[in-house]
C-alpha cells in the first residue's frame, strides 16, 4: 500500500501541470459564465413568479425555481457576481495590510516586528469567524460591511506568512551578497526579496481567496448581507435550506458553484506551492 | 521551567486579544445604559445616575482596568438583553460546544490522517489523486452546505438518523462528522505533504531494503512526519470553535456559538466581548499545551528555543 520509493519527480511535475490547466479551466468557465450572466441568464435575478413556485430543472428551468418562482439557474449566474466580487473586496482587505505588515516585521526586526507580531497573535487568538461577527455587531451589517469584518479577520494570517516568507529569503547567502555590493531597502525588498517569496505569497493569496468566499458567503448565510432578496450564492444556500426537502435543486446550484469555485481556486493555489522555487 | 515560560506567553497573548475586545467595544455605538435604559424612555438625568453607579463615566483607564479586574475575578459583565451574567451564559454553554467540538476533532483526526497516509504514500497513482481530490473537496466545501447535504441523505432519503436539535449521541454523529469532514481536508492536506517528505528520506529505504513489511515502514515515516500533524492539529482547533457557531445553528443545537450569534443579532456587546474573551482564552491555552507536547514528540526541540 505504500509507494515503492519517492515518488518521482517528472510524474510530480506532470501532475502539477495537470492541476493548473484543469484549476485553470474550471476558473475560466466560472468566470466567463459569471461576467456573462446578462446575457446567459434568461429571467432577472430578482423576477418573481409566484404561479411558478418551486418548479423542477427543465428546459426552461435548467436548475429550476426557488420558493418565489425565480429562475435558480439565472440567480446563481447574478449570484455569483456578487459572491466573487464580496470575496475580491474582502481578499483585498486582508491581502494588502496582511502582506504590508509582514514586509515591515520581517525587514525591521528588534521590537518593530516583536510588537507588530504580538498584535498579530492577539488577533489570532480569536477564532477568526467569531473576529467577524464581533466585527459585524459593531459595523452593522451589509456587503461592505461583511467585507471589512471578514477582511480584518484574516489580516493576522496573512501577516504571519509574509513575514515567515521575508525571513527565509533573508537567511540565504545571495542576500547577503546583495548587501555587500550595496544594496540597501527597499531596493533590496523589491529586486531580491519579493521576487524570492513570490511563490509561497501567491499561493496563500489564493488560500486566502478560497477562504474569504467561504467566509463572507458565510456571513450573507447567516443573514448579516444586509439585502436578503439580493442574488448571493450564501442567501440562496439560506433561503434553499429552507425548502430543502421539497425542492433540493434551490440549494444544490449554488452549494454546488461555490464548492467549484473554490475547489478550483484550492488547486491552483496548491500547484503554486508545489512548484519548486 | 519551559511549561511556565510558554504558559506565560498564552496569558499575555490573551490578555492583549482581550484589551483588543475592550478597545472595540468602546466604539461600540451607545453604551450598555442606553441599549437597557435609554429605549425604555428612561428620564436622562437617572440615565447619568446609572452611568455613574457603574463607572462609565470614569476616565477609560480606571474602566480598563475594573474591567481586566473583572475578567480574573470571573465577573464577565452581564447580558444587555436578559440581565444574565455573562459567565453564567457561557459555563451554560459550553459543554455542549465542547462535546460538538471535541467530537468533530476526533472525526477530523481519523479521517485526516487516514487521508492524508493515503493521498502520500500510497502505492497506486488513482488512490493518491482521489485521497487528494477528497481532501481539497472537504476544504472547498463549506459547512452550511455539507450540513444542508448529510441532513437530508440521512433523514429524508435514508432516513436512518435524527436530523436537527435533540440531545444525546444520536443526534451529535451528523454534526460532528461535518464540522469534522470540512476539518479533515487540512489535516489531510498536512498530513500527505509531511508523509511525503519522510518517505524520501533514507532511512525508509533501509527499513525497505531488509525487508519491513509495509506497515512497519508506515510507522517509521508517521514518527518522523508526526510533528507538523500535531502543529495543524491544535491550529484547527481555533477554527472548530468558529465552526461551531454555523453548526450549531443548523443543527439548532445549545452552545457557545448560539449564545454569540444571538447576541450578534441583539448587539449585546458585553456577551460578545465575553465569547470573544473566552475564545481567546482557551486558544491561547490549547497552543501552549501543544507547543509542550512538541518537545515530548521530538526531544530535539529542547535545543532550540
Amino acid at each position: 500500500m505504500i509507494a515503492r520509493g519517492v515518488i518521482p519527480r517528472i510524474t510530480d511535475r506532470r501532475g502539477v501541470r495537470m492541476r493548473r490547466i484543469v484549476a485553470l479551466a474550471l476558473l475560466g468557465v466560472i468566470v466567463m459564465a459569471v461576467m456573462g450572466a446578462p446575457w446567459l441568464a434568461r429571467y432577472g435575478p430578482r423576477e418573481t413568479a409566484p404561479d411558478d413556485q418551486f418548479q423542477r430543472p427543465s428546459a426552461d428551468h435548467l436548475f429550476g425555481t426557488d420558493l418565489l418562482g425565480r429562475d435558480v439557474y439565472s440567480r446563481v449566474l447574478y449570484g455569483g457576481r456578487h459572491t466573487l466580487s464580496l470575496a475580491l473586496l474582502t481578499a483585498a482587505i486582508t491581502l494588502l495590510p496582511g502582506l504590508g505588515i509582514g514586509l515591515v516585521a520581517g525587514s525591521a526586526g528588534g521590537w518593530i516586528d516583536r510588537g507588530l507580531m504580538a498584535f498579530m497573535d492577539a488577533l489570532l487568538a480569536i477564532p477568526s469567524l467569531v473576529t467577524a461577527l464581533a466585527l459585524v455587531a459593531l459595523v452593522g451589517s451589509g456587503s461592505a460591511e461583511i467585507a471589512l469584518a471578514v477582511g480584518i479577520a484574516g489580516v493576522p494570517a496573512y501577516a504571519r506568512v509574509t513575514r515567515a516568507a521575508v525571513l527565509a529569503v533573508r537567511a540565504r547567502p545571495f542576500i547577503d551578497s546583495a548587501r555587500a555590493i550595496g544594496t540597501r531597502y527597499p531596493g533590496l525588498l523589491q529586486r531580491y526579496i519579493l521576487p524570492n517569496a513570490a511563490a509561497p505569497l501567491v499561493a496563500f493569496a489564493g488560500v486566502t481567496l478560497s477562504w474569504a468566499i467561504l467566509n463572507s458567503a458565510a456571513l450573507t448565510f447567516l443573514g448579516y448581507g444586509g439585502d436578503i432578496t439580493s442574488p448571493d450564492w450564501g442567501v440562496m444556500l439560506a433561503d434553499g435550506r429552507q425548502a430543502f426537502r421539497t425542492a433540493p435543486w434551490a440549494a444544490f446550484a449554488p452549494g454546488a458553484a461555490l464548492s467549484l469555485t473554490v475547489f478550483a481556486i484550492h488547486l491552483l493555489a496548491g500547484s503554486f506551492r508545489a512548484q519548486p522555487g | 521551567m519551559y511549561v511556565l515560560r510558554r504558559l506565560v506567553t498564552a496569558l499575555a497573548v490573551a490578555w492583549l486579544a482581550i484589551s483588543l475586545a475592550f478597545v472595540a467595544l468602546r466604539w461600540a455605538p451607545g453604551d450598555a445604559v442606553d441599549a437597557t435604559m435609554g429605549r425604555a424612555g428612561v428620564p436622562p438625568e437617572d440615565l447619568e445616575a446609572r452611568r455613574d453607579e457603574l463607572g462609565l463615566n470614569d476616565p477609560v483607564w480606571r474602566q480598563y482596568g475594573a474591567y481586566l479586574g473583572g475578567i480574573v475575578r470571573g465577573e464577565w459583565g452581564e447580558s444587555l438583553v436578559s440581565g444574565q451574567p455573562v459567565r453564567e451564559m457561557i459555563a451554560q454553554s459550553i459543554g455542549a460546544t465542547a462535546v460538538l467540538a471535541l467530537s468533530a476533532l476526533t472525526v477530523a483526526v481519523v479521517l485526516g490522517i487516514s487521508l492524508g497516509i493515503v493521498a502520500g504514500v500510497s502505492s497506486w497513482a488513482g488512490l493518491r489523486y482521489g485521497a487528494e481530490a477528497l481532501a481539497s473537496l472537504a476544504l472547498s466545501t463549506p459547512i452550511y452546505w455539507t450540513a444542508t447535504l448529510v441532513i437530508y441523505l440521512f433523514t429524508v432519503v435514508l432516513d436512518v438518523l435524527p436530523g436537527v436539535g435533540g440531545r444525546g449521541v444520536r443526534y451529535l454523529i451528523l454534526p460532528a462528522c461535518v464540522l469534522g469532514f470540512h476539518t479533515a481536508g487540512s489535516i489531510a492536506q498536512v498530513t500527505a505533504s509531511s508523509v511525503r517528505q519522510a518517505a524520501g528520506q533514507d532511512f525508509v529505504w533501509t527499513a525497505r531494503a531488509k525487508g519491513l513489511p509495509g506497515l512497519d515502514v508506515l510507522d517509521h515515516i508517521l514518527r518522523v512526519g508526526l510533528l507538523p500533524i500535531v502543529a495543524v492539529v491544535a491550529l484547527q482547533f481555533g477554527f472548530l470553535l468558529g465552526g461551531t457557531v454555523i453548526t450549531e445553528m443548523i443543527f439548532v443545537r445549545q452552545g457557545l456559538g448560539r449564545v454569540l450569534l444571538t447576541a450578534v443579532d441583539t448587539r449585546d456587546y458585553p456577551v460578545i466581548q465575553g465569547v470573544v474573551a473566552f475564545s481567546a482564552l482557551v486558544y491561547s491555552l490549547i497552543n501552549a499545551l501543544a507547543d509542550v507536547l512538541y518537545r515530548l514528540i521530538d526531544p530535539r526541540l529542547e535545543g532550540a528555543s
